[in-house]
């Protein structure tokens, strides 16, 4: 089961997730990482729920074409947007209030 | 003689009542998959998809209204799934409508309910019914559990083909991708409330029951689809 570390604005969260889990739609049915997880439309519109990955990137697919429209050049710093992205393996988000 | 279910086992009798069902096993999806469609078949299928998921907000919206005022949680996640259909983001039947052009018809064709097959009316005017006249909790199996919560696994199957074999643009079938992940939301809030509310042996039977029914409901849609506008042009592997 992934582990994920969550941190937002100074605190740090941990929790366990089934594999294949999007954390948007785990935020959207009030599960961890609700409520700490900010989220908007869950399409790869309004990057609200974008998120810097500071450990486990390496296990995600390749961004898709909303992450390069919606991300551009934050890519590169390992930025991801949650709603297009599912959980296999462990990870360590960060997202502050003001970085989306 | 059924028993109350706890909500894994619960959860589980939901799940295999849509499987039998599953609108993936009809011709239509069938033929989609295998890449058989022309445009002009996806430009039907999108002015019939239109008036099935065009109202879906309306739908829910009868429900959010029957549902009982202490049940807050479960109203939260009826208006939540509204707002997101019709204004969280794009709206989704833009989207839908964006992809109808592209197979080469267009915005008016696609909301004149004229151009709908008798069979898509008969699955509106069922998803109006359940809305309006069934005990809410099981409404909420009806639609959203039994017919909404199908779709992220359809349009896993679907949209590759899209892109890869019909050659659409990442733009053109955003409204596939979009649900991959909002009706994942949308499915989960629903089997949130169904498990829940759903807390009397009766209850869990008629959700139960009518689960089966939509996923019937669905696939009666996708395999007259292929009848009414495929059939003759096309065969499939059986």
């Amino acid at each position: 089961m992934p582990i994920v570390t969550f941190h937002k604005n100074g605190e740090v969260f941990v929790g366990e997730v089934k594999p294949d889990t999007n954390l948007v739609v785990r935020a959207g049915i009030k599960q961890f990482p609700f409520p700490h997880l900010s989220y908007g439309c869950g399409m790869g519109k309004c990057a609200k729920c974008a998120c810097q990955v500071l450990a486990g990137g390496e296990k995600l697919p390749e961004p898709n074409w909303k992450e390069q429209k919606q991300l551009g050049d934050r890519l590169s710093q390992g930025w991801r947007l949650c709603c297009q992205i599912w959980l296999t393996d462990d990870i360590e988000l960060m997202q502050n209030t003001k970085a989306a | 003689m059924a028993e109350l279910m706890n909500q894994a086992d619960f959860r589980e009798a939901l799940e295999n009542a849509i499987k039998g069902k599953s609108a993936n096993k009809s011709p239509f999806s069938i033929a989609w998959a295998e890449g058989k469609l022309t445009r002009a078949h996806l430009a039907r299928w999108a002015e019939n998809h239109f008036h099935y998921v065009g109202p879906f907000a309306d739908y829910l919206a009868y429900v959010y209204a029957r549902m009982p005022d202490r049940y807050t949680e479960a109203k939260d996640f009826l208006l939540s799934n509204m707002y997101e259909e019709e204004i969280g983001g794009d709206r989704h039947t833009d989207l839908l409508i964006r992809f109808a052009e592209s197979c080469g018809t267009t915005r008016e064709r696609v909301t004149d309910p004229d151009n709908m097959s008798p069979t898509t009316r008969g699955l509106q005017s069922w998803c109006y019914a359940v809305a309006m006249r069934e005990d809410p909790v099981v409404a909420v199996a009806g639609l959203v559990v039994g017919l909404e919560s199908q779709v992220p696994s359809i349009y896993r199957r679907q949209t590759p083909t899209l892109r890869k074999i019909y050659g659409f643009t990442d733009e053109e079938v955003e409204f596939f991708d979009l649900h991959i992940v909002s009706d994942e939301i949308h499915g989960e809030r629903g089997y949130q409330i169904v498990l829940e509310h759903a807390n009397t042996v009766d209850l869990q039977q008629r959700c139960l029951k009518i689960c089966e029914i939509g996923a019937q409901m669905r696939l009666l849609y996708t395999t007259a689809l292929f009848h009414d506008y495929v059939e003759g042009d096309i065969s499939i592997a059986a």
